[in-house]
């Protein structure tokens, strides 16, 4: 992954603080990163926050299974009884 | 989390043989036991239980259809996913070219609760997991799929990415813009705050 110029740091540190955090950037990407976030306030909350959406989505609590309604086998089923009547008429004829 | 699932071990391969001979029974049966997460995943794409039933029915009639040609190598249950986030995304299509918006159904989306959970912060909290909810609806499907497989519903890169039906570049290309567009309207000190 390129490393932009000193100017567009900011920008090109505020996209990839998502990769960085999962550990998608190259070794000197990362480390010019971690550069710029030692001096920008926005960026090193950024990466805290970007952590903190990660808890927020990969909490185990509370993320039981929906129950999957009734009836959601009656497509199926009837399309198979088509499928049987077709069958035998096609014996039949 | 799939190998619990999609392993095809010997009850499930005698079920798979007698669904592909066209028994419907062998195959609700081999299908059913995945039903609450196939209507879960479902659901936190679509937001809404009545189209998502819609899709999940959808779902296992093409399951139902496309059962011969499956191929006992691969997973049963990453199968059923690839069918579901298809004709999910197919439906948030549909509702794209309509126009047409959809209250998100808070239980449905299932964000869970952030850890802290004090009385002083319990006002902010929920606002926070309001403006995720919409923040993830909000986006388009592919990011939202994205997002969904990856950090709601907890799958590898590989196993996400293979249902998504791209490649592993490509996936995380989006998770990542899909995580900077939830970023983006929740905002970084919010996060912070909550987290």
């Amino acid at each position: 992954m390129r490393w932009p110029g000193r100017q567009d740091a900011h920008a090109w540190s505020q996209q990839h603080l998502s990769h960085y955090v999962e550990g998608d950037l190259s070794p000197g990407a990362r480390r010019r990163l971690e550069l710029h976030a030692q001096e920008c306030p926005d960026c090193s909350l950024g990466i805290r926050a970007v952590r903190a959406l990660l808890r927020l989505l990969h909490s185990s609590e509370d993320r039981s299974e929906a129950r999957a309604p009734a009836g959601i086998f009656d497509r199926v089923r009837v399309d198979a009884a088509q499928t049987d009547t077709d069958t035998e008429r096609a014996h039949e004829a | 989390m799939l190998g619990q699932h999609g392993s095809t071990n010997a009850p499930e391969r005698e079920l798979l043989d007698r669904a592909q001979m066209g028994d419907v029974i062998a195959f609700e049966e081999l299908v059913g036991v995945h039903a609450d997460r196939l209507y879960t995943v479902v659901l936190r794409l679509l937001g809404d239980r009545g189209e998502a039933e819609d899709v999940l029915q959808e779902t296992l009639l093409r399951a139902w259809r496309g059962i011969g040609r499956f191929q006992a190598r691969a997973m049963i249950f990453t199968w059923l996913y690839r069918i579901a986030v298809n004709e999910s995304n197919r439906a948030l299509e549909r509702r794209l070219r309509r126009g047409t918006t959809v209250q998100v159904d808070e239980e449905a989306v299932q964000v869970p609760a952030p850890a802290k959970d004090g009385p002083g912060n319990r006002a902010e909290q929920r606002e926070l997991r309001d403006a995720l909810e919409l923040a993830i609806a909000d986006l388009d499907p592919p990011y939202r799929t994205a997002l969904v497989l990856r950090d709601l519903e907890g799958l590898s890169t590989r196993e996400a990415a293979e249902i998504a039906g791209v490649g592993e570049a490509a996936f995380k290309s989006r998770l990542h813009q899909a995580r900077l567009s939830v970023r983006a309207s929740l905002g970084d000190a919010a996060l912070v705050a909550a987290g």
